[in-house]
């Protein structure tokens, strides 16, 4: 039992967000093999809005609240980002910098890194914990395969798609997902009370 | 018992060279006209000239795949990329068994997997408008909707139930351009697949089920006499990348 809260403390104090570098940018995670349904198992390349190409692994550690958006976007996209930051809110406040958010543009074609900045501070999210991200078209294809996003684009170059917000993991697993826009965030916020009372490694929740 | 199994497997391979195995052929840059969608959608799509395999990815050839890609067979692939329906119908991670052929078409495949299969080959899968434009190539002409012949054997097969048994790869009638079993055989992905939005889409258009499947929603779409596209749409829109079905197969594209 000792051990056990020794390792609470452990995991705690490295999660505890204390003046620290953005998402993107963090130690390495983890060595241990990823679990069969995480996401960052994927091998593809990203680039953030300062132009750092990552790979989503390297992610992982605490979770991420995901959505994908393009920055053109007029209707859906505001709403997604506000229900994000709604989410962010609603979380107790000891867990508030435990949480990433991750946003991922479908729009290859327009949203440069450049772009992403500009949408960063035109909508005020903070570099402690919330990443915009670009990628291949295969690769945001296949993303979106992943958190089951449809998405096609239209003649006026707006996509229409899926208004899904996924809670992964520290795994990168899908645990959670929230459908339709303006929901009320208190089961995403539950969902991440569960996932961040569980250590990993122990079996009691 | 195991050599007579060899020799049907012997005669089914044998069975997939004597009709040609299958082949890259190159279909004409042509525009492909999307079922009706919603005001704002593209009405028309422009394909480029692309290469496409003349027949589904068999069996035998996904045994290949595997045997060269061992993170792709069944015990090992990963469920993120692969429900567990994977290859159920091979006896093992390399062995097809007595349940399914070598010259059949492979099934239970997921997105996934024919991904890395098509990625393998040099290619890709093709786009959902550039099969849907080279399903509409006729027997005999360019535009099948032209030709009567053409659209009665598909409607023939999409009022049919699907066989109990798969027949092989390569059976059916060539079109124009030398492809075959577009329709009659299997379902196939696309790359795209997961483009078409029918409920829960960013314009909240919850309307647009009723507008493409009841009678009179229909009428606004593009070609109301092209029922199979409908059946093809919904289908489409009811997968999931990880999901494997059991006529669900695809076949590669590759840029000319």
């Amino acid at each position: 039992m000792k051990t056990l809260t020794f390792c609470i403390c452990l995991i705690t104090a490295s999660l505890a967000p204390a003046a620290e570098k953005p998402p993107c940018c963090r130690e390495t995670a983890p060595t241990t093999p990823l679990t069969d349904k995480s996401l960052y198992q994927l091998d593809s390349t990203w680039t953030s809005d300062v132009g750092k190409e990552i790979k989503l692994g390297v992610l992982r550690g605490r979770p991420q609240i995901v959505a994908m958006f393009f920055t053109s976007c007029e209707y859906a996209c505001p709403v997604i980002v506000e229900n994000m930051k709604a989410i962010e809110l609603a979380l107790p406040a000891a867990l508030r910098g435990k949480v990433d958010f991750l946003l991922v543009s479908f729009d290859v074609e327009h949203d440069s890194p450049a772009a992403l900045k500009a949408y960063r501070e035109k909508k005020q999210l903070a570099n402690a914990n919330w990443t915009l991200l670009r990628g291949r078209e295969d690769d945001v294809r296949e993303l979106a395969a992943l958190l089951g996003i449809n998405y096609q684009r239209d003649a006026r170059g707006q996509f229409s798609h899926s208004n899904i917000i996924s809670v992964l993991n520290a795994e990168g697993e899908v645990s959670f997902q929230q459908t339709g826009l303006n929901k009320d965030p208190k089961e995403t916020v539950a969902a991440l009370e569960k996932l961040l009372a569980v250590i990993p490694g122990s079996s009691t929740p | 018992m195991r050599k007579s199994v060899f020799i049907s497997l012997a005669a089914a391979l044998l069975g997939a060279a004597a009709l040609g195995g299958s082949e890259l052929m190159p279909v004409p840059a042509g525009i492909y006209l999307p079922l009706f969608r919603g005001e704002n959608d593209l009405k028309e799509i422009p394909v480029a000239r692309f290469l496409l395999a003349s027949t589904a990815v068999t069996n035998g050839e996904f045994l290949d795949f595997v045997r060269a890609n061992p993170q792709w067979q069944r015990s090992r692939v990963k469920r993120l990329f692969a429900d567990d329906g994977y290859l159920q119908q091979w006896s093992g991670d390399t062995e097809l068994g007595s349940r399914c052929t070598a010259a059949q078409p492979v099934t239970w495949v997921s997105w996934f997997a024919a991904k890395a299969y098509a990625a393998w080959k040099g290619g890709r899968l093709p786009t959902t408008a550039e099969w849907e434009l080279a399903a509409g190539i006729g027997f005999t002409r360019e535009d099948g909707a032209k030709e009567p012949e053409f659209k009665q054997a598909i409607a023939r097969w999409y009022a049919s139930p699907s066989p109990a048994t798969l027949p092989a790869a390569g059976t059916g009638r060539a079109n124009l351009h030398g492809l075959r079993d577009l329709h009659g055989l299997i379902w196939e992905w696309t790359s795209d697949f997961n483009s078409a939005i029918v409920t829960g889409d960013a314009r909240g258009d919850t309307g647009l089920e009723r507008q493409l499947f009841c009678g009179a929603g229909s009428l606004g779409a593009k070609d109301t006499s092209n029922f199979p596209a409908f059946m093809r749409f919904g289908f489409r829109s009811s997968l999931k990348a990880s999901y494997t079905v059991h006529n669900l197969g695809f076949r590669y594209a590759k840029d000319p």
